[in-house]
């Protein structure tokens, strides 16, 4: 029987319920401890409106930025290091047992396996970050581009037949605009308007601060290798091709890992048949080369 | 009463803002309505109506020009809008008539059919 019943019967109400509000406190705090051990590293970049209008060169920049200051960016990139780290311990490991002999060399044989299975537990680990890290990239141009696409996927007919209208007769505006003031001043002794005045001035200003932002550095116009002209939505798809191609290699890597692990399991166990293979020869245990034909000389003489 | 007064604030407050948020094209349209008045006024001289399409018809050319450098209507796919640039003649007719080299008026009556040469040809009978 548990004390508790007993402790119940001996306490006053009072006591009992400030016992009882410890206990539940202290299991909200285990459980709040736990959940934060449990949740992983985030990442949430959101495919803004702002996001999709950056400059193609800055966008990529900006994403990195954004990945690098996040909880997971930071977690990876400990990760790195400390795998950095461990592989330095490896490499001091290895050239130590190349040195030593006898049980110093086993017992550091054994210390190396054990590294090299964390090493390898480290790498996983990380590759869940990165895998996260992709994952997020790609769901993040995914909504990039679908919201591009929202953008020119609103071409109708009919507002295409509208655009090439206005096309049209911008065309026609523009190469009668001369003749129109000509016409103007000539009919009427008025003054050039307002409008006109302050629009030709403007006109100017903004022509400079055009000129200025398309030769920008930072409103470069996308290239593919072959120098071609990418405009934003084949810039982004193309970003998504690179996630999924980190996807791929990250696969791949998956699989050396697993390779690792193997020949770390074949490992251990190639260590534990030669630590038995040992025990057996220290031991008394006869061994079972004696055969009946070897003491034969025995039986043959009286 | 209160009420009434609210309810005629909040009533002129939208009709100003309307008539503030009143898109580039539909002033456009409200000038272009103003000239084609003049236009038809019987009550003005030849002197008189010279005078105001004159003046009428730099406004009406200033609003052309905004309308046509109005980036919000590019692939506004509006009837309004529609209408007005597959009817360009009519909708930007102080361009189009000094193109044509014609005056505001030949050009607007040349838009349905009506031409000087048509009205000197016509004779008055019974139908």
């Amino acid at each position: 029987m548990s004390e508790l019943p007993l402790l119940i019967n001996r306490t006053s109400p009072k006591r009992l319920a400030l016992i009882l509000g410890g206990v539940f406190v202290a299991g909200v705090v285990l459980i709040g401890g736990t959940s934060v051990a449990i949740s992983a590293p985030a990442w949430q970049p959101q495919s803004s409106e702002r996001l999709v209008k950056l400059p193609p060169s800055y966008l990529k920049k900006s994403i990195d930025h954004d990945f690098a200051r996040s909880e997971l960016g930071t977690a990876i990139q400990k990760s790195e290091e400390n795998i950095s780290l461990k592989g330095n311990t490896l490499g001091d490991l290895q050239k130590a047992i190349d040195t030593a002999d006898g049980e110093v060399r086993g017992e550091l044989r054994h210390q190396f396996l054990s590294e090299k299975r964390n090493y390898l537990s480290m790498m996983s680990d990380r590759n869940d970050l990165r895998r996260k890290h992709l994952r997020t990239k790609k769901r993040l141009f995914d909504d990039m581009l679908s919201r591009l696409s929202q953008e020119s996927g609103a071409m109708t007919p009919e507002r295409e037949e509208l655009i090439e209208l206005q096309k049209a007769a911008s065309e026609r505006f523009e190469s009668s605009l001369a003749k129109v003031d000509q016409r103007l001043f000539e009919v009427s002794d008025l003054d050039e308007s307002k409008y006109s005045k302050q629009y030709s001035q403007n006109k100017t200003a903004i022509e400079q601060l055009v000129s200025r932002i398309d030769h920008h550095s930072m409103n470069e116009t996308p290239m593919s290798e072959n120098g071609v002209q990418m405009s934003r939505e084949e810039h982004v798809r193309r970003m998504v091709a690179d996630v999924q191609t980190e996807l791929a290699v990250l696969d791949q890597e998956e699989t050396i890992l697993g390779y690792m692990a193997k020949l770390v399991a074949l490992d251990a166990m190639s260590m534990a048949e030669e630590g038995m293979d040992a025990e057996l020869l220290d031991s008394d245990v006869a061994s079972n080369t004696l055969t009946p034909a070897n003491n034969v000389s025995f039986f043959l003489n009286n | 009463m209160k009420t009434h007064l609210l309810a005629l604030c909040l009533g002129s407050m939208v009709a100003f803002s309307a008539n503030a948020n009143a898109g580039t094209l539909e002033n456009l349209e409200r000038e272009r309505s103003m000239t084609i008045k003049t236009f038809l006024d019987s009550s003005l001289t030849v002197d008189e109506r010279q005078a105001k399409l004159d003046s009428q018809r730099r406004r009406l050319v200033d609003l052309e020009r905004i309308v046509m450098r109005d980036k919000a209507l590019r692939g506004q796919n509006t009837k309004t809008v529609h209408v007005a640039f597959k009817n360009y003649d009519v909708t930007f007719l102080g361009h189009a008539s000094a193109e044509k080299g014609h005056t505001m008026v030949d050009h607007w009556l040349g838009q349905f059919g009506v031409s000087t040469n048509n009205l000197m040809a016509t004779r008055v009978g019974n139908r």
